[in-house]
């Protein structure tokens, strides 16, 4: 599917203080109509906060946000029913079934009758809680159920941005599996998705594009490849310990290489597509390499390389 | 609408939890049956009304004005301040309240009663009652006990045979007889000019008359009875502030009746409950109200943790966040528990008026009294109690928090409303102080609409006044919920 790039949602110089504490400082952002929008960073970097001003649930100290040309703010009512939230923690109501949860929350959008219930059907078909499971408290789900249902609720009204709070806290990798079906279902379907997370994984799965976000300031917003070229594949190598020449060889050809002669070991880093070159040197020198690792480069390096620390920090 | 969809759920919710279903509907229930079984008779009565003369009246006779004495008597009683005097229909009754000690005595009027007072006389042929501390009561066919109430009789009986016997005594100064007495006993001088006509020193008054006569018989009777009226005459003279003919404490003392004396007279009723349940204690009629109040008002922590527990779980911002209006959010949250609280109170009121036989209303309330009392007053008590709950939930930010909020109006106003201990067990002023809480306002109005057995008529201005006052309180903290729930979904945070 084609996706149309236009802009849905626009973050204009949004601050946000908590007290003396910024929370956010001055975010600008654009997310397009369709796409999935990762928001990455640690813990505390502000993606939660942001993320409640983007759904209207709280008011920023300064700047504005804008979904459709329409100013988003707290007591603008019309625009949350164009709007999904999956908030961090479970937020539906344990002695309800999952059904009853859906069509409670779908009632509240002013959704009814056969419309609610296909709908409901639907979602519960997408999270994969349409057996048994539909009629179940949801009290007795296991953790990955009630995500799925955490995520479930905010699509029941249809919206046309879903936004995500680290919606894969705590769950089994099978239950992740099906969260990130849905979410791609429901992005084929046309809905725009803003994904928070603090995991490199998920938002390299997931994400068209991705805002990299530490102490409250986008520090990188690019698509997944863009982001990743800001940092070069490392080529680990290891050769006979006592192969002086070759070693000579590799020294001049590629002056770059951090060597430990004695354990026979070599490392380059370098842009991922001169790779093959390189391996191409080592071939034609008739160098015998005893082992070969490529670490390619990826988000955690990419945060690493843009703030001195690690993501998970 | 979106309100209804979020009563509903509240609803769906409470009934799935059936511990607290049943807590809230069965323990109040529980703790009113507990206390009325372990309760004595008069608890929470008026110390005046524990000051309570019960008289069996079964006398026969008449005595004045052809009213029977002991009829007279317990007027007597009824008139005197601070005590109720309460009649007892039969014997066997006076005897088993006095045997099962409900009763400490009750004073019996025999059959005899009037025609022993109408023998008392301070002729020697007379019944004599008195002696040195009063009256002789077993002389006047009366049987009674213990100090207080001997005394309450002696003075009654006192104020019925004095006057009486004044009455019987200052009529006979004009009898012939008594005139006879006199002139035997009454002997004048007789001045040194009569001697040749009458040779003594001194002459009887009687045959002072009766030389006045000329021994004409008749005219002698006529003398004899003018002299009676004359001293009749000169003792009322003598004694202007008595009647000494008025044969009644009222008339002999030509005392007026007090306006302000009050009807303290009432039939003997079983206020100490029939059955295992004690069904119709009249302590019932204090229970009922006072829990319904105090559990209505129990609401506030229930609802409140509830709502505490919908913020905890990330639900009630999830709410927040759907396109559903703040006012429609506050209703969906105020409607539950006002049905919650309606549901409970009549609840109460049902349980109590089939098991426990509770008192409501009086025969002569009409059809829009029956509705203020139990439509408007519950109604205006529910609305007030969901406004409370709904204040404390929302500012309270944790399960901690909402125990210490709620502590106040839940136990604090409870106590000074008066729901744990009525206000006849309270100082004098604490009724004033209770007037400072809405419990003190509805179970002020839900007694009035539960009367006790003394009650005959409903202060129905008084309960307007107190639905008044729990529907503005109501408006004033839904007014303030309201406020801070758009500050806290509109506002900065």
């Amino acid at each position: 599917m084609t996706k149309v790039h236009s802009v849905i949602l626009k973050i204009d110089n949004i601050t946000k203080l908590h007290g003396q504490f910024k929370a956010l400082n001055t975010i600008s952002l654009e997310i397009n109509r369709g796409e999935i929008f990762g928001l990455l960073g640690p813990n505390g970097a502000g993606k939660s906060t942001l993320l409640s001003i983007l759904a209207g649930a709280s008011k920023p100290s300064s700047g504005f946000t804008w979904l459709d040309g329409m100013e988003i703010q707290p007591n603008n009512l019309k625009l949350r029913a164009r709007i999904g939230l999956v908030p961090q923690d479970f937020a539906f109501y344990e002695d309800l079934t999952a059904k009853e949860n859906l069509v409670f929350f779908g009632q509240l959008f002013g959704m009814q009758g056969q419309l609610l219930t296909s709908k409901v059907n639907e979602i519960l078909q997408i999270i994969g809680l349409d057996d048994e499971k539909a009629h179940q408290y949801s009290k007795y789900f296991s953790g990955g159920m009630k995500r799925r249902l955490n995520l479930g609720i905010a699509l029941v009204h249809s919206p046309d941005i879903l936004m995500l709070d680290e919606p894969t806290v705590g769950v089994d990798p099978q239950s992740r599996n099906r969260i990130f079906e849905a979410i791609k279902t429901i992005n084929a379907m046309g809905t725009t998705v803003i994904y928070t997370t603090h995991y490199m994984e998920e938002a390299e799965a997931l994400c068209d594009r991705i805002a990299i976000l530490n102490h409250g300031e986008i520090i990188a917003c690019n698509t997944l490849q863009n982001l990743l070229s800001l940092t070069q594949t490392t080529i680990n190598f290891s050769i006979h310990e006592n192969d002086m020449a070759k070693s000579r060889i590799l020294k001049q050809k590629l002056p770059e290489l951090k060597s430990d002669p004695l354990q026979g070991s070599y490392s380059l880093t370098s842009h991922k597509n001169s790779t093959p070159d390189i391996i191409n040197l080592l071939v034609n020198e008739k160098i015998q390499i005893i082992n070969l690792h490529l670490d390619s480069p990826n988000l955690e390096k990419v945060f690493l390389s843009l703030t001195g620390r690690h993501l998970r920090d | 609408m979106q309100s209804f969809i979020i009563a509903k759920k509240e609803l769906t919710l409470l009934i799935r939890d059936k511990l607290t279903a049943t807590v809230l509907f069965v323990l109040p229930f529980a703790m009113i049956l507990i206390l009325g079984l372990l309760l004595g008779e008069g608890f929470g009565q008026k110390t005046d009304d524990l000051m309570r003369i019960s008289v069996l009246n079964l006398d026969k006779g008449f005595g004045l004005n052809n009213k029977p004495w002991a009829q007279l008597a317990i007027e007597d009683m009824v008139s005197t301040p601070n005590i109720k005097v309460e009649i007892i229909q039969n014997k066997e009754l006076a005897e088993e309240l006095v045997k099962t000690g409900k009763r400490a005595a009750v004073i019996i009027f025999n059959p005899d009663f009037s025609d022993r007072v109408n023998e008392c006389s301070f002729l020697s042929t007379g019944v004599n009652p008195f002696h040195r501390d009063g009256i002789y009561l077993e002389k006047l066919q009366v049987s009674i006990v213990t100090a207080i109430i001997e005394s309450v009789c002696q003075i009654a009986l006192l104020r019925i045979v004095m006057p009486w016997m004044i009455g019987k005594a200052f009529e006979k100064l004009g009898d012939p007889e008594f005139i006879e007495l006199l002139g035997k006993e009454v002997s004048l001088p007789v001045p040194p000019s009569l001697r040749l006509l009458i040779p003594k020193d001194k002459i009887p008054l009687g045959e002072l008359l009766q030389l006045a006569s000329g021994k004409d018989a008749v005219l002698a009777k006529n003398y004899r009875e003018k002299v009676g009226a004359g001293i009749q005459t000169a003792l009322t003279g003598q004694f202007k502030n008595y009647n000494l003919t008025g044969k009644s404490w009222a008339s002999l003392t030509r005392s007026v009746n007090n306006a302000e004396t009050v009807n303290t007279l009432t039939t003997f009723k079983n206020e100490d409950g029939t059955g295992i349940l004690k069904r119709g204690a009249i302590r019932y009629q204090i229970l009922v109200p006072s829990f319904t109040v105090m559990f209505a008002f129990s609401l506030i922590l229930i609802s409140g943790w509830i709502f505490v527990a919908e913020k905890r779980q990330g639900t009630f911002n999830r709410l927040l966040s759907t396109p559903v209006s703040t006012p429609s959010i506050l209703l969906g949250k105020f409607l539950p528990t006002i049905i919650i609280s309606l549901f409970q109170i009549f609840f109460l009121l049902g349980l109590g008026k089939v098991l426990l036989g509770l008192k409501i209303g009086l025969p002569s309330w009409t059809f829009s009294d029956w509705m203020i009392a139990l439509i408007v007053l519950p109604l205006a008590t529910s609305f007030c109690v969901a406004s409370f709950s709904l204040l404390i939930g929302l500012l309270s930010k944790n399960e901690t928090q909402l125990a210490l909020f709620s502590s106040v109006p839940v136990c604090l106003f409870a106590l000074i409303g008066g729901c744990i201990f009525p206000w006849e067990m309270m100082p004098d002023n604490a009724k004033t102080l209770a007037f400072l809480t809405p419990q003190g306002w509805a179970l002020d109005a839900f007694r009035e609409i539960m009367p006790s057995s003394f009650d005959t008529t409903t202060d129905f201005q008084l309960i307007w006044k107190s639905t008044l006052v729990l529907t503005a309180m109501g408006f004033i903290l839904i007014s303030i919920t309201w406020i801070t729930l758009g500050r806290i979904r509109f506002g900065n945070s």
